[in-house]
């Protein structure tokens, strides 16, 4: 049994981190009802963007670029944290601008859209950045690993851990606390609604996709460093995060979160006792809860169900 | 009585009639004629993955052979006939190479197929080939069945294979570090072969597997993996992975500081897939065909044709999937020289069993095209991460060198069982 321990706290890790993966692909698809393919490719480009601005790729051998490699390297990935979500925000709200002829319409066309523009953005990273792998370099201080019960764990995974649930935490006060999470909440339930009471609606879907788009970037960022950096790393994001949408109960956040742990544990203790099954756990979970209860965890009851 | 008189018109329809009939009647082998024209170009189907678990190493094979074709039709081309070539993307899917096997060869009129990196990709490819008697190089995929039970005629095997690279390794690992190994196998066909290949390997020097963990392709994480080869405690782990799962593994083991206890054998360590990695990623020792750093003729040379032919590639040295992705194509070419034509048979006769040089391939030991397996017989060498490198992409530091006969894969001349050339569609290309 205690052999077990440490297989189900890496599970919980593992879980909260694909939490933070689906966080921005469960907004979008909640507030927008858009299944953003894209999601993975600006995952990739927030980490990418940050491997730039952590290694003055912008500024190349100018007087601030110097200054800039300088700094000390907790500093700069500070500012990566901030500057790679924000850069990747702004890839979003293009393609939420690209988006608005197919509202409306059919969902295969804002399918088909996003899956274009996942592969627009993938091969702009190739271009730009090359098709090779990268490194993201993170601070000695979450670097390393520590011993505990005898084994050896790595800090960063713990960091990314902990940040996964402050992010977490700080998405669910801006949803639930503050006006504009209202506005979006109120959104998602009654668009021509929030529209009759006098709010922007094109800006709201704008500022939605973009936050979504930001914390696509921010858990590549936080990611990276584990799975490694290649322009197609974000293939590796969309299919979790999907499935995990699907298990919580499509637009509930906590549902969400809840399937995101479940899938981690799942992937984690197969991974320990039958690897051969560790991927499949994730589809396996899927068939067990969706067969149980269509809508998800916590998915809203749809019409037909009342 | 009337004298029957052989008109023009009757002499061209009686002979348009027998060749019709001589065409419907021939022989069913030979079921697909090229036009041999002289001014024709050989076309060449490249096979090389473009997306999926090695997108990246398929770039720098399909690099590979593209040099060696540019090099060769600057020289005026083969057979006086200039070379053109098709890529299409075999997505690391088995089932998308045997699609696009089909396609380069009955729409693109492809004569020879080159490529692969992924085992099942090239097995499934290869299955193709043989049907249609095109002749398939394998570049760079290293399973021991694709010169042992999946090898075919038109199939040629350009890579060292998990035996090869096991044979280099495993005896010296169990000799320094002791005889209790973990197997750590991407659960795929190349994981498996060269897994059941380290395993007889340990019997054989007296070692022990203590447990196997079957790593499923895709694979992100490995903290479960990691924390269950703690548990089990091995002297050393033998890690058949490969691709984007293996960048992902080295670090994840390079954040725990396991790279050093226990020891690892990372049976083949593929050029791309460490590229631009820190060097505490590089660890255990692993075994290649080849390595721009080796102090040999010609190297310099190579590497200046590389970074001329390729100025703005990221790698920017040539690797061993380069390498073979070069040397498969340049050596298909020749053979073809040497049969005087573009016949798939005689090309066939010309690459089996056929020697090359240990300076003309940059190696220390003379390689030959194994006339039973099909697969190419050549040096070995051990490396590991150079402590003490001349400049950031002197990452490798080669620690033994072995040659053909010593690492040579017993098991697959029992296995292989090449059709025989009767069997095998005719044509020329």
């Amino acid at each position: 049994m205690m052999e077990l321990v440490p297989h189900i706290i890496n599970g919980l890790t593992l879980g909260l981190l694909f939490a933070l993966i689906a966080l921005g692909f469960t907004l979008i698809v909640g507030v927008m009802e858009v299944i953003n393919l894209a999601h993975g490719s600006l995952f990739a480009l927030g980490a990418y963007f940050a491997l730039a601005t952590l290694g003055g790729g912008w500024f190349g051998s100018t007087e601030f670029g110097v200054w800039w490699l300088s700094l000390p390297i907790g500093m700069r990935y500070v500012f990566a944290l901030v500057v790679g979500p924000l850069l990747a925000a702004g890839a979003g709200m293009i393609i939420e601008l690209c988006l608005r002829p197919t509202y409306g319409k059919a969902p295969l066309y804002g399918l088909l859209l996003t899956f274009g523009a996942a592969l627009v953005v993938e091969e702009l990273i190739r271009l730009i950045w090359g098709t090779g792998e990268q490194s993201l370099t993170v601070p000695q201080a979450i670097n390393g690993a520590f011993l505990m019960g005898g084994l050896i764990f790595s800090k960063y995974k713990f960091f990314a851990a902990g940040f996964a649930l402050l992010a977490i935490g700080g998405v669910w006060f801006f949803l639930e606390r503050t006006p504009y999470g209202a506005i979006i909440k109120a959104g998602s339930h009654d668009s021509e609604m929030v529209r009759a009471l006098g709010y922007d609606l094109s800006k709201l879907r704008l500022l939605v996709f973009g936050f979504g788009a930001s914390l696509a970037g921010l858990a590549g960022i936080i990611l990276t460093p584990i799975w490694g950096l290649r322009p197609h790393v974000g293939l590796d994001v969309v299919i979790p995060a999907f499935l995990i949408i699907v298990i919580g109960g499509v637009g509930s956040f906590w549902g969400a979160v809840l399937a995101a742990v479940l899938v981690g544990l799942s992937v984690g203790i197969t991974g320990a006792y039958a690897p051969a099954w560790s991927m499949m756990s994730m589809y396996l979970l899927l068939i067990a809860i969706v067969g149980v209860r269509s809508r998800g965890l916590l998915g809203r009851k749809s019409a037909l169900e009342n | 009585m009337s004298k029957s008189k052989l008109t023009r018109r009757a002499l061209l329809g009686s002979a348009a009639a027998a060749g019709g009939l001589a065409a419907f009647a021939g022989p069913w082998k030979h079921n697909r004629v090229w036009a041999a024209g002289t001014d024709k170009p050989i076309k060449i189907g490249i096979t090389s993955d473009a997306s999926g678990q090695y997108a990246n190493s398929g770039a720098s094979d399909r690099r590979g052979m593209l040099m060696a074709i540019s090099e060769a039709n600057a020289k005026g081309g083969v057979l006086g006939r200039k070379i053109e070539t098709t890529h299409i993307d075999t997505e690391t899917t088995p089932a998308t190479g045997s699609r696009v096997a089909e396609r380069l060869i009955s729409r693109e009129d492809c004569g020879f197929l080159v490529g692969a990196v992924s085992s099942g990709v090239a097995n499934a490819i290869s299955q193709v080939a043989q049907r249609n008697g095109v002749i398939y190089l394998n570049t760079n995929s290293s399973s021991p069945t694709e010169s042992g039970k999946n090898c075919h005629r038109v199939k040629f095997v350009w890579d060292g294979n998990g035996t090869n690279f096991a044979k280099a390794a495993v005896r010296n690992s169990i000799d320094a570090y002791g005889g209790k190994v973990l197997l750590l196998t991407n659960d795929y066909v190349w994981g498996h072969d060269t897994a059941k290949a380290t395993r007889t390997l340990i019997d054989q020097y007296g070692g022990e597997v203590l447990d196997e963990i079957l790593i499923p392709q895709g694979t992100r994480d490995f903290s479960a993996a990691l924390l269950k080869i703690q548990q089990t405690n091995p002297d050393v782990v033998a890690a058949a992975v490969g691709g984007d799962d293996q960048i992902a593994l080295r670090q994840q083991v390079a954040q725990l500081g396991m790279g050093s206890k226990p020891a690892w054998i990372n049976n083949q360590q593929d050029w791309p897939d460490v590229y631009g990695l820190p060097l505490d990623n590089l660890f255990g020792v692993f075994g290649t065909t080849w390595y721009y750093g080796l102090d040999l003729p010609g190297v310099k040379e190579f590497v200046e044709r590389y970074q001329t032919m390729y100025p703005d590639t990221s790698m920017r040295v040539p690797g061993n999937v380069f390498y073979n992705g070069y040397m498969a194509t340049r050596e298909l070419l020749a053979a073809i020289e040497r049969a005087g034509s573009t016949n798939n048979i005689a090309i066939i006769k010309q690459l089996e069993g056929h020697v090359m040089a240990a300076a003309d391939r940059m190696q220390h030991d003379d390689a030959v095209i194994d006339p039973i397996t099909h697969q190419v017989q050549q040096t070995i060498y051990l490396a590991t991460a150079n402590d003490e490198p001349r400049n950031e992409q002197d990452m490798f530091k080669i620690l033994t060198q072995s040659s053909p006969q010593d690492v040579r894969d017993e098991a697959s001349l029992g296995s292989c069982k090449l059709e025989s050339y009767d069997d095998t569609p005719s044509f020329d290309a």
